[in-house]
């Protein structure tokens, strides 16, 4: 009767024993292509939000996973985040980290850019220079206030524009349009000179190539200025000073706030809009002048320095501080 | 106490929720003796008999086993003297998921260190007494009412108890192996001395072996003596009883 | 203040509720007593781990087949809409290995194995065949009880990890040979995404259900009265107990562990 029967015990044993292997081959599959069951060194960072970065959020070189968070905690009123970066990868110690968002999910992680510096971070070694996040929430608030702002100034404008001020300003859009079919013509006209002001303009390019060569290999005094922790210090008293002063502005302290919050803007304004009339009455006038200006280098310096700043301007609308986005707006205007 | 004295009960009360089973029993019950209980049905025997194994609990009065009341005894102790106890239910119990042999083999095997084959020999051997060799492997579901019982009967023997209950051994089975049961009980108590406490309905079968019978009515035991003195009781209930039974030689019977 | 003993004799849905709680308690924690002392009962240990896991073993593959299937259809519909069909994988792994595995194991078993208990422990308690056992001077929670629990308790786990793998098998068959997802995607974001506390997890929470649904069973099952309507009875509300409770219990452990 019992002859043909498997007796429970092999039974039972049968199926634990697939049980096993499946976890076995299920936790060695997770676990083979996990960061956290490989030997690995520890690095930490400061960021000042730590919103979506949790344990196991990945930490990628250039796309790819070199490491995992392995824990967060407050630390000071900062968020202390170790990482556990894969034996082998070695981070210079001037790298920054980023907080990045990846996929649909919306998924955080740390991406390392990595820097030039011959130091290696060791174990348990800090990552100093970490990239500020745009915080959403926050950017958007404020570029709402800014943009409020800015249209009130539109509106402060608006009202200060009276009917002559008006006819004037159409006046310079029309002088200015005059002013670009001239330039046109101009151009037609000297069509060899641009010619040459673009070979011109080319070493010009190939100075500055030179230039930031050297500067790179520490050569000259701009080389040494950008190696000099002096510099640095200097910078960043400067950007102290300058928080200040932005503070003041708002604050409505010193010329600048006094300018923001007072009255005589208005009248200032109106003046610069008379002085704006009569320059575009004057470029009217000196025909030769301008295609003289054309000719000569310096204007070219000039423009791309007003190119520069216009792109620092672009790049402090990312900083987004409600006064430095007035500064821009005045810094168009005048 | 008695040194002959197996059981002795002493006032024994139980209700179910309003009805009173039990209504003050005393009795005693004598080392090496077969006691008969008889009595209606529904009148309360098999839960009298449950009290002496402690699986139900008296609202009130003492069971004394070997000296002991054992209403008063924990769990643990009680198994010990459960131990020196056998019995054979109304239906049987077998255990469903254990074949023949395995029901009958199930007390050694959990109480002795006996060896397999002793064990299964020892099963086999009184499988045959009770009638079912060659049974051995069938489960309880495919026995008839009086096979189980007489399983039963061979689970209830097979380590030798001390004191031995059966409730209604010989109810469901024919005649003939009614009196090959009735002979078994009888033979194996005359040769091991145990004390038997036996319930049933079979009257004539069971005042031929008994040495003491005790017939319960209306919670009480209302006559306890020899067969022989039980016949003649002047008692009116023991009277109605055993005329009812319509044997010759019984009070009340035909003559 | 109340008397507690009056409470006792009171018999208000209420009381009754805390009464079969706390002997479902008291069951689980002499099953446990009991399963530490001598003799063992090994192999009544293995006839339960038999019949409660390996028996199992069937209608825990059908139903972890297609659960993998069918939450392979679902999410990729709801996923191709944001182009992330590639996460079908991970999240069908995770759902097996962190609820449903665990849970439609339990509840599986809780049907199959939890009311035959239930009807078996019954059926032993109006033949008398628990009064047997207590008769020869064994004590029922460990012969009946015990092996059950422990049984339970090792053998959900068992039949978990292999309804998770192959509710997994299932959700890559349809995911990948039936609606073309990349097989690489599928495999990397499930590997990507499902950590071994997930699996682990899963496993911890059908050890426990295995234990909620054979203390259940069982207590409802011991404490039977009233026949074979009894017994229909106690295998009922074993069904509807054990099944709500591992409900219940889920939450509780899920909110507890993740
Ligand atoms: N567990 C119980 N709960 C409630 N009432 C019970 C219980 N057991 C027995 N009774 C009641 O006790 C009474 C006696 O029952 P018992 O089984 O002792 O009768 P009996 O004398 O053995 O009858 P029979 O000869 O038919 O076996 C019956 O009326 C029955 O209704
Ligand atoms: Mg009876």
């Amino acid at each position: 009767m019992k002859i043909n029967r498997l007796s429970p015990e092999l039974k039972v044993g049968i199926v634990v024993l697939i049980g096993f292997i499946i976890l076995f081959y299920m936790s060695f599959k997770i676990s083979k292509f996990g960061i956290l069951s490989e030997k690995g060194y520890e690095l930490q960072v400061y960021l000042e939000n730590a919103n979506g970065i949790d344990p196991k959020s990945p930490v990628l070189i250039a796309g790819v996973e070199i490491g995992r968070v392995k824990k967060v905690k407050l630390d000071n009123f900062k968020a202390l985040v170790t990482l556990i970066i894969k034996e082998g990868v070695q981070i210079p110690s001037d790298s920054t980290i980023a907080i990045k968002t990846q996929g649909v999910l919306g998924d955080k992680y740390l991406e390392i850019i990595p820097g030039n510096d011959k130091k290696i971070l060791a174990k348990g070694e800090m990552i100093k220079n970490v990239k500020a996040a745009p915080d959403f929430d926050e950017m958007f608030s404020e570029v709402s206030t800014a943009a409020k702002k800015f249209g009130n100034t539109i509106g402060e404008f608006q009202g200060l524009l009276g009917d002559k001020e008006k006819t004037s300003i159409k006046k310079s859009i029309e002088n200015i349009q005059t002013i670009t079919v001239e330039f046109k013509d101009i151009i037609k006209e000297n069509k060899q000179s641009i010619n040459s002001m673009i070979t011109n303009a080319d070493d010009t390019l190939k100075g500055l190539k030179k230039i930031v060569n050297d500067v790179e290999a520490g050569k000259g005094s701009l080389g040494m200025l950008v190696k000099d922790d002096r510099l640095y210090m200097d910078a960043k008293e400067t950007m102290g000073a300058l928080k200040s002063i932005s503070k003041d502005i708002e604050e409505g302290k010193g010329l600048l706030g006094k300018l923001v919050k007072d009255d005589s803007l208005y009248n200032d304004a109106k003046d610069t809009v008379k002085n704006l009339k009569d320059l575009t009455d004057g470029i009217k006038k000196g025909d030769g002048t301008l295609g003289k200006l054309a000719k000569d280098e310096s204007l070219y310096i000039e423009t791309e320095k007003a190119m520069k700043k216009l792109q620092k301007g672009a790049d402090g609308l990312s900083e987004m501080t409600p006064i430095s986005i007035l500064g821009t707006i005045f810094s168009f205007i005048f | 106490m008695d040194k002959d004295t197996a059981i002795k009960i002493v006032d024994l009360y139980k209700n179910f929720g309003s009805q009173n089973v039990l209504n003050g029993i005393n009795l005693e019950i004598k080392h090496g003796e077969i006691t008969v209980i008889i009595g209606k049905s529904g009148g309360g025997k098999s839960v009298l008999m449950k009290h002496l194994i402690s699986l139900l609990k008296p609202d009130m009065g003492e069971i004394w086993i070997d000296g002991v009341d054992i209403t008063k005894l924990k769990e643990r102790e009680l198994n010990e003297v459960r131990k020196k106890f056998g019995m054979l239910f109304q239906e049987a119990a077998l255990f469903d998921s254990m074949n023949v042999i395995d029901n009958v083999a199930f007390p050694l095997r959990e109480h002795t260190k006996l060896p397999e084959k002793e064990i299964i020999r020892l099963a086999e051997e009184k499988l045959k007494n009770v009638g079912l060799s060659g049974f051995g492997y069938k489960m309880p579901s495919e026995l008839s009412g009086g096979m189980k019982k007489r399983v039963g009967l061979a689970r209830a023997l097979i380590n030798d108890p001390d004191i031995i209950l059966f409730d209604e051994p010989t109810s469901a089975l024919d005649p003939i192996i009614s009196l090959t049961i009735l002979d078994l009980i009888k033979e194996t108590q005359e040769r091991f001395k145990k004390t038997y406490v036996i319930i049933s309905h079979d009257i004539l079968g069971m005042f031929r072996i008994a040495h003491k019978v005790a017939m319960l009515y209306n919670g009480k035991i209302i006559e306890y003596g020899t067969p022989e003195n039980v016949k003649k009781s002047e008692n009116e209930e023991v009277k109605e009883f055993l005329k009812a039974t319509g044997i010759p030689g019984f009070v009340g019977g035909v003559l | 203040m109340i008397n507690l003993f009056s409470l006792d004799r009171i018999y208000h849905p209420a009381t009754s509720v805390l009464r079969q709680l706390g002997g479902m308690a008291l069951m689980f924690f002499s099953s446990i007593f009991y399963a530490f002392r001598r003799p063992w009962k090994l192999n009544y240990i293995f006839k339960q781990m038999e019949f409660i896991g390996v028996k199992s073993l069937g209608v825990v593959l059908i139903t972890g087949t297609f659960t993998g299937m069918v939450l392979a259809i679902q999410t990729y519909y709801g996923f191709r809409k944001f182009g992330a069909e590639g996460l079908v994988g991970a999240t069908v792994a995770l759902s097996m290995t962190r609820e449903l595995g665990p849970v439609l194991t339990s509840l599986m078993v809780t049907g199959r194995a939890g009311s035959a208990i239930a009807a078996e422990l019954g059926t032993m308690r109006v033949t008398e065949q628990i009064d047997a056992l207590i008769v020869m001077a064994l004590n029922p929670i460990k012969y009946l009880v015990t092996p059950r629990v422990i049984a339970s308790f090792f053998m959900l786990p068992v039949l978990t990890i292999i309804s998770d793998f192959v509710g997994i098998v299932g959700g890559w068959l349809v995911g990948v040979k039936l609606l073309g997802i990349n097989e690489g995607a599928f495999i990397n974001k499930m590997i990507k995404y499902v950590d071994l506390e997930d699996i682990y997890d899963g496993l911890i929470k059908s050890a426990c259900f295995g234990i909620i649904l054979s203390v259940v069973a069982c207590y409802k099952g011991f404490y039977t009265a009233g026949g074979a309507e009894g017994v229909g009875r106690s295998t009922t509300e074993s069904v509807v107990i054990a099944s709500v409770s591992i409900l219940v219990a889920d939450y509780i452990l899920t909110s507890l562990m993740f």
